[in-house]
């Protein structure tokens, strides 16, 4: 991606690959337009091998990068374009099972069952929304698939949502599409990254997004169904299938469906406003943030019964490294993170007469980690030292860089848990509202 | 004699009701088990559906022509940060150096250690990178991308 805004501003450049991620480095320019581009690759890896080997792989590529950079010239050319709208149709004859293997077979599912989007059941599906069939959302990386409301009906038929759930599935998607909410990097990483939905609002009563006990898990259809939709779209409009361009080294659930729950605004503690009115929006506001996450911490908390206790526990839990980043990745720093309190938590530490913000503070300053536990060879220290004044081995170092990019949620119902969702880098939460 | 073969007949009798209700019992039981086997048969039907793939829309991008020579050119080594990049990228220096006459070598993380970060994150990001290191205006760029 780098290398393509460096061509942009007039610049040639030669990328060096490693074996392992060249399909990921072709997808990621033919989604860009560029058919082509001079690249070497390195046999895998590059990284994590003594200093002699990496040296000797530079040595043998040298004569073709020479080349790429003195003497290329592209040959590819891009895929015909179609219009965008409406969609393609085609004929099946088989039973449900065999379509659903179909499906899966074509790469058009997860390889979880779906329900054929039939012209029927996708027309139905769009009686949920007011918006046009061929309104275009936005490009689906990292294949920029052009996603239009017509097609997030079809994946939504697919994944059995109901139509009234279209609104919430809309607005999250065109939140996905947002730059600031890095879904190429989530879904071409070699992470464990998922995306986290949460709602907030009346929306949440008036369509039944579960915001209680167990309310991201299963047996919540509002929830699942909506969740399965995001991650079908993902990996079939955007193209983003496992092994590649979706790199994952091992994946997880959060491949098949994503985080959904709605902030449980009816265990907010008094004088706490609900996460929407913190990102700016009116409490009467429906709306919907989504942000790309690594799974969360679960913080067991059986046993404090002061809000300092329960912030102890928090500071044994979660540190700066969690989410790779302090001297690592600097960048981190500045991104917000999720703490998704559970009620009886929120009980306990507003019942002292903490508001949100001096929780989140007390969290921020007893949250840090000394440098001298962080791993070696991490580059970027001078940024550190530039952000945070000098550093010995002894500097306590913050997750965030303010304690305002902790970000609380109340979320779930009964039980001694609370959740801590670190950010994939570059991931920012955008919230969208709900509109019918 | 002629009383037993009453005794008999009548034990018969008896059995009968019994025989019957076996014979019904199994008669039926074969009726329902070619009937319903264990696992129905599907029918097969004929569907239409919508497909869910969509098209990819892409604008073209030009990619620059490349330099017919490096002689004394100015090459950029852009590093993105991931481990051993800038290993591989200092032994491309050297190279270029020894190979290459009056070429002139910047190393993206000495002059801007900004843009020494994996995951630029954003497109935005991304474009203040390569503005950063477009400011030392290379020929070309050799970039190490990966893990």
């Amino acid at each position: 991606m780098d290398q393509l805004n460096l061509e942009k501003l007039g610049i040639p450049t030669v990328t060096i690959s490693s074996s392992e991620f060249i399909s990921l480095a072709k997808d990621t320019a033919l989604g860009n337009g560029a058919a082509d581009f001079s690249v070497v690759v390195v046999p895998h890896p590059m990284g994590m091998i003594p200093q002699a080997e990496i040296r000797k792989k530079a040595e043998t590529a040298f004569p073709e990068i020479l080349k790429a950079a003195t003497d290329w010239k592209p040959v590819a050319k891009l895929p015909p374009q179609t219009p965008v709208f409406p969609a393609g149709r085609f004929q099946l004859e088989g039973t449900i099972e065999e379509v659903n293997r179909f499906f899966f077979e074509k790469g058009l599912s997860l390889g979880l069952p779906v329900i054929p989007p039939t012209p029927e059941r996708v027309a139905g599906m769009l009686k949920g929304t007011t918006r046009k069939p061929d309104d275009l959302l936005g490009m689906v990386p990292p294949r920029m698939g052009a996603l239009t409301v017509e097609l997030v009906a079809i994946h939504a038929a697919m994944a059995g949502c109901e139509p009234e759930y279209m609104p919430v599935l809309i607005a999250a998607l065109e939140a996905l599409l947002d730059p600031r909410a890095n879904w190429r990097g989530l879904t071409t990483t070699t992470a464990t990254s998922a995306v986290l939905v949460i709602v907030n609002g009346p929306v949440i009563y008036e369509t039944g997004i579960a915001s209680r006990q167990g309310a991201a898990g299963s047996g919540h259809h509002a929830n699942a169904s909506i969740g399965y939709a995001i991650n079908l779209i993902a990996d079939i409009v955007g193209g983003s299938k496992a092994p590649s361009p979706d790199k994952s080294l091992l994946g997880g659930p959060g491949d098949f469906v994503c985080w959904v729950f709605g902030e449980n605004q009816l265990a907010l503690p008094q004088g706490w406003d609900p996460y929407h009115v913190d990102r700016g929006f009116n409490k009467t506001d429906s709306t919907v943030t989504v942000m790309g996450v690594y799974p969360p911490v679960d913080n067991i908390d059986h046993w404090s019964t002061t809000p300092d206790e329960h912030v102890n526990w928090w500071a044994h839990l979660v540190t700066p490294l969690l989410s790779i980043g302090g001297p690592c990745w600097v960048s981190q720093m500045y991104q917000p993170h999720i703490v998704a309190l559970g009620p009886e938590h929120a009980q306990l530490v507003s019942g002292a007469g903490w508001t949100k913000d001096r929780f989140r503070k007390a969290f921020w300053e007893k949250a840090r980690i000394p440098f001298s536990a962080w791993p070696k060879g991490c580059p970027n220290v001078d940024l550190l030292v530039e952000k945070l004044g000098p550093v010995n081995a002894d500097t306590p170092i913050p997750i965030t860089l303010r304690f305002e990019e902790l970000h609380v949620v109340v979320a779930g119902g009964a039980g001694k848990h609370s959740h801590f969702f670190p950010p994939f880098p570059g991931c920012f939460p955008v919230t969208r509202t709900i509109k019918k | 004699m002629p009383n037993r073969k009453r005794q008999e007949e009548e034990k018969m009798k008896r059995r009968s009701p019994k025989m019957v209700f076996l014979v019904m019992s199994v008669f039926l039981a074969c009726v329902f088990l070619f009937s319903f086997p264990a696992f129905a048969k599907e029918t097969k039907q004929k569907w239409e559906i919508l497909n869910p793939e969509g098209v990819v829309k892409i604008e073209p991008m030009k990619i620059n022509p490349h330099p017919s020579t490096l002689d004394g050119k100015t090459v950029m080594l852009r590093w993105n940060g991931k481990h051993n990049g800038d290993q591989f990228l200092n032994r491309v220096g050297e190279l270029l150096k020894e190979n290459v006459k009056d070429v002139r070598i910047i190393k993206s993380w000495e002059v801007a250690p900004e843009t020494v970060d994996p995951i630029a994150g954003s497109h935005e990001r991304s474009q203040e990178f390569a503005r950063a290191i477009a400011r030392f205006k290379p020929d070309i760029v050799i970039g190490a991308q990966s893990d």
